[in-house]
């Protein structure tokens, strides 16, 4: 009898030994994807963004990309040729500057919310918030249906968050995204998105994300050229007064 | 002798025939189950009508600008407790397959200017609904500071809210309408919901109908069978009529299935009609063998046969001919085709399966007991009154039924034409008061879209889209409108502060960096930017009102469409002017053409045209008491009315050619006027007494419809029924006897 609470004891441990490592493994997998994508001081590149509808048509987008830390970003766009000139500024605490130069003024942009589409394309104001997802989300490890991936069940940690659940594909080896499904409030597969990843420098970085709506089959491929990493951009090229230039 | 060997041929071919009904049927009859309703009313209308073609292009090419509506009722819409409500709407039907996009009070975008910028964002914030007072006052002040808001989203006086959706092309209309009415009644609101739009009106007709046909033409046969019984005394006398009917429409609907076609809000009527015409000849062909067997005759089947082999292929054929002169009214391409169709069916059913079941089964009766019975038959005995009263007073029945005719003319006069799918519910229905609600808190249900093509981007398409819009919400029946032109005058506002289109296209297209990718832009242009459009409801149902605007708006366009910006303008208004108008063209067109057909056809048929005017003498008169009837009560002319005067031109004309034959037969046979006149009385009056009363109590079933039309329908059928077939029995022999009173004498 006694042998038998010994042993029960000890297997009582260990399985909530192994919970907790699980637990503890969820989290330290998400912040260190989290920290492999936040890794460079500063990133400047080309951004191609190519919308896709239903029937097929596209329609083409392209920036010069600045970004200091996570929550500094500034986008100018050389194409289509009526948005040349046009750059939006994303500050910290949600704040956004739009420049449009025929109206020779800055424009402040107050996102009340944003679940909304990132204009035309389909990542929400969320989805490019830069905001670690380990801030919003808390991680439960799963088993993952795809060869050399780690699975995380992210469920949301705030009020705040577009989505009831994200499914993280996380490559075994580098430990960075390759896949991410997206449900939406009541639970329904809504987007899904793929990534590329490559290497530069040392850094991984997203050369191509492809992000599909389930439901109205529009998809965004957005495509980093020209990369440069840790060019120890200064906080003035990220300034209102910067925009206009 | 022609005729004779036919019949005989026919007869002799009974096992072939039984062969050929039973698998057809049976095939037919599988057919039934892919058969399915379209409830779409824009598929339903016919694309030679421009405004019809316009308004599907519209439908197809503006992101599914076929809209539906819940509508929420309650005491005070600005209360957490109905906020949440109507989230909770709003978040179940984005998710909906069909549905395109969802626009309310808890999602509808905002876009507001300030000292510091612009804010981008909801009405409402999603996550946090308001709660104090202060804030729902707040909201309630922004909606109604905001005409994009107020009596579109949320009614001035605050007791009504919309939850707007609109459909994706291509999608089953019935199938996703009723998702909505499953979802929404799950989230168990305390408030009170309604449903418009067209997908969720067209869907609650033809589930009214649907309910209708499944209760009442049930009882409806049962009520024709025990009349037929009553008449026939045999159980081929009840089984064959309405098997024949039943057949015919399983045939008519199992090849429309087969086609592809799929039953529209009018093709739900064709059941109804083919039971009246299908019953009607089998009634004829088993009267007359019954006839045949009370004189003893042998061969009789064939024998009978050749009698009536005639009068009922021209009465399907005037039948036929009642149906193509519907060809004016083009919203009426299905009932034209499968009326024709299933007339065909139905006489052929009479002709070849009739005779076949009754010679491989026999009528039932021995003519012995036959012979008996019939002196003591009611029916005889009435006949034989009404043939002496029409000897005694030819004159006065003329003269009493030329009065009626007179008092029926000043109704036809007074005649209403309606084409509001408003008035196809009774006042109670809950669609009907949502009809309500929208009309007076709303501005009406009825979409009215204008269209422009040119560079949607250009300054001057924009600055026309505004001209015209402002000169549109003048006419006193357009409440609001929506177009992206309103949009970028919103947010120019809330950047410079002016409510106008920039005169740069290139702030134009700078502005389009803030909405790019916007569900609501879907609705608005297409995906090209070379068209945009005006959305805009219609409130009143009234038709003068509806000309009254086509009119106003046409003047306008007319001096405004330019090569670079050319405009054009649709919506339900318009496509139920034309309606209206094919409604009149098509009930005077039918009738003339008809007529006209109907004498040349009968004349021919029985060589002689005065024998073809004759003919058409009762129907003109019950139509004439008919139209004369719908004055007087108040009954309108609808797409559901406008049917019962085919029908009872169709029906009626069969009794004259059946009486007219039968004397002309007789005629020729003795020569005796006064003896053709009552035996044709005798004979064919049987058997038209029976076919009225059958169908006419058949058709009153329908006055517990839970639809409107429908009831007047089977009213107007029964009054068409009684009229006819007492036109062909008194009106008829009446005036042959006042024309040839010498001879008689």
């Amino acid at each position: 009898m006694m042998n038998f609470i010994k042993y029960g004891v000890l297997l009582l441990l260990l399985f909530s030994g192994i919970q907790s490592l699980k637990g503890q493994n969820a989290d330290e997998l998400l912040q260190t994807m989290d920290a492999l994508i936040a890794a460079p001081k500063d990133k400047e590149a080309s951004v191609k963004m190519i919308m896709t509808n239903k029937s097929g048509k596209q329609k083409i987008r392209e920036a010069k990309m600045l970004q200091k830390g996570m929550y500094k970003r500034l986008y100018r766009y050389t194409k289509p040729e009526d948005k040349i000139g046009m750059a939006t500024l994303s500050l910290p605490d949600g704040k956004m500057w739009l420049y449009m130069p025929s109206y020779e003024k800055p424009i402040k942009i107050t996102l009340f919310s944003k679940s909304q589409a990132f204009t035309g394309t389909d990542f929400s104001h969320e989805d490019m918030s830069g905001i670690p997802y380990n801030e919003r989300y808390t991680p439960t490890l799963v088993t993952s249906d795809i060869e050399n991936t780690f699975l995380l069940e992210l469920s949301p940690k705030i009020k705040r968050v577009k989505y009831s659940k994200i499914l993280v594909y996380i490559d075994k080896a580098n430990k960075y995204p390759i896949k991410m499904k997206y449900y939406n409030k009541s639970n329904k597969f809504e987007k899904v998105a793929t990534y590329i990843f490559g290497q530069k420098n040392n850094y991984w970085y997203a050369q191509e994300v492809f992000m599909t709506n389930i439901k109205s089959e529009h998809s965004t491929r957005i495509i980093l050229t020209d990369v440069k990493f840790d060019q120890d951009l200064n906080d003035d090229e990220f300034t209102v007064e910067k925009l206009m230039e | 002798m022609k005729v004779q060997k036919i019949a005989e041929k026919i007869v002799t071919l009974k096992w072939v025939t039984m062969v050929i009904v039973i698998v057809l049927t049976l095939f037919l009859g599988n057919q039934l189950k892919y058969l399915s309703v379209n409830a779409d009313i824009l598929q339903s209308l016919p694309d030679d009508d421009v405004h019809a073609k316009l308004l599907k292009r519209i439908a197809e090419n503006f992101g599914g600008n076929n809209m539906g509506v819940v509508i929420l009722e309650t005491d005070n819409v600005y209360q957490t407790k109905v906020l949440e409500q109507v989230r909770s709407i709003t978040d179940s039907l984005v998710e909906l397959e069909g549905i395109a996009s969802v626009s309310s009070l808890t999602n509808i975008i905002q876009i507001k200017g300030d000292d510091y910028g612009i804010e981008v964002g909801t009405l409402v914030d999603e996550y946090e609904l308001p709660e104090d007072t202060e804030d729902l006052e707040h909201l309630k002040k922004n909606v109604m500071s905001n005409e994009m808001y107020k009596g579109t989203i949320v009614s001035e006086d605050g007791t009504s809210t919309l939850i707007i959706f609109t459909l994706e092309n291509d999608v089953d209309v019935a199938l996703v309408a009723a998702k909505v009415i499953e979802v929404t009644k799950e989230i168990q609101t305390t408030e009170k919901l309604y449903y418009t739009g067209s997908p969720m009106l067209v869907s609650a007709i033809s589930n009214l109908m649907r309910r209708d046909l499944t209760i009442l033409l049930p009882i409806a046969f049962l009520l024709i069978a025990f009349v037929l019984y009553l008449s026939f005394r045999s159980v081929v006398g009840v089984v064959l009529p309405l098997i024949t009917a039943a057949i015919a429409i399983v045939w008519s609907l199992g090849i429309m299935s087969l086609l592809g076609y799929k039953m529209s809000m009018i093709s739900n009527n064709i059941p109804i009609i083919l039971l009246a015409i299908g019953s009607s000849y089998a009634i004829h062909v088993i009267n007359r063998i019954n006839r045949q067997k009370l004189s003893g005759a042998k061969r009789d089947i064939s024998v009978s046969l050749s009698l009536v082999l005639v009068p009922i292929v021209l009465a399907a054929i005037t039948t036929g001919v009642g149906f193509i002169s519907f060809i004016f009214g083009a919203y009426l391409e299905m009932i034209v085709e499968f009326g024709i169709l299933g007339t065909g069916i139905a006489c052929f059913l009479s002709i070849f399966f009739v005779p076949a079941i009754i010679e491989i089964f026999g009528s039932g009766k021995n003519n012995k007991k036959l012979r008996e019975r019939k002196k003591s038959l009611i029916l005889d005995t009435f006949l034989g009154q009404v043939t002496t009263l029409l000897f005694k007073y030819p004159g006065k029945i003329v003269i009493t039924w030329v009065i009626v005719l007179c008092l029926s003319l000043l109704g036809i006069f007074s005649i209403e034409r309606k084409v509001d799918i408003q008035e196809y519910f009774k006042k109670d229905n809950p669609t009907r008061r949502a009809e309500g609600i929208m009309v007076d808190k709303f501005g009406g249900t009825k979409p009215v879209f204008v269209l422009f093509k040119g560079n949607v981007k250009s300054p001057e398409f924009l600055q026309k889209m505004i001209q015209t819009a402002e000169y549109m919400e003048k006419s006193p029946d357009i409440y609001t409108s929506m177009s992206v032109a309103k949009l970028v005058t919103e947010i120019n506002l809330a950047i410079s502060g002016k409510r106008e289109i920039p005169n740069e296209i290139e702030k134009i297209e700078q502005l389009w960096f803030l909405i790019d990718g916007n569900e609501t832009l879907e609705r608005l242009v297409n995906e090209d930017l070379t068209e945009g459009i005006i959305i805009s409801k219609f409130k009143s149902p009234d038709n003068n009102s509806k000309k009254r605007f086509a009119s106003y708006m046409n003047t306008f366009i007319k001096a405004n469409s330019t090569a670079t910006c050319e405009i054009e303008i649709t919506g339900m208004p318009f496509v139920d002017i034309t309606m209206d108008r094919s409604l009149i063209r098509s009930q005077i067109g039918s009738i003339v053409i008809a007529l006209i057909f109907m004498v040349l056809i009968v004349g021919v048929f029985l060589r002689s045209w005065w024998q073809g005017v004759l003919a058409s003498v009762p129907i003109i008169a019950s139509i004439i008491i008919l139209f004369g009837i719908m004055g007087l009560t108040g009954i309108s002319l609808n797409i559901a009315t406008v049917l019962v005067a085919s029908v009872a031109l169709g029906i009626g004309i069969d009794y004259s050619i059946h009486i007219i034959s039968q004397f002309k037969q007789d005629m020729q046979t003795t020569g005796e006027l006064k003896w053709a006149i009552e035996n044709a009385i005798n004979i064919s009056g049987k058997a038209i007494i029976i076919n009225v009363i059958s169908v006419t109590i058949g058709f009153l079933v329908l006055l517990f419809s839970e639809m409107v039309p429908l009831q007047y329908f089977g009213l107007l059928i029964g009054i068409s029924m009684l009229s006819s077939g007492l036109g062909a029995l008194t009106l008829l022999p009446a005036i042959i006897i006042v024309l040839n009173k010498r001879k008689i004498n």
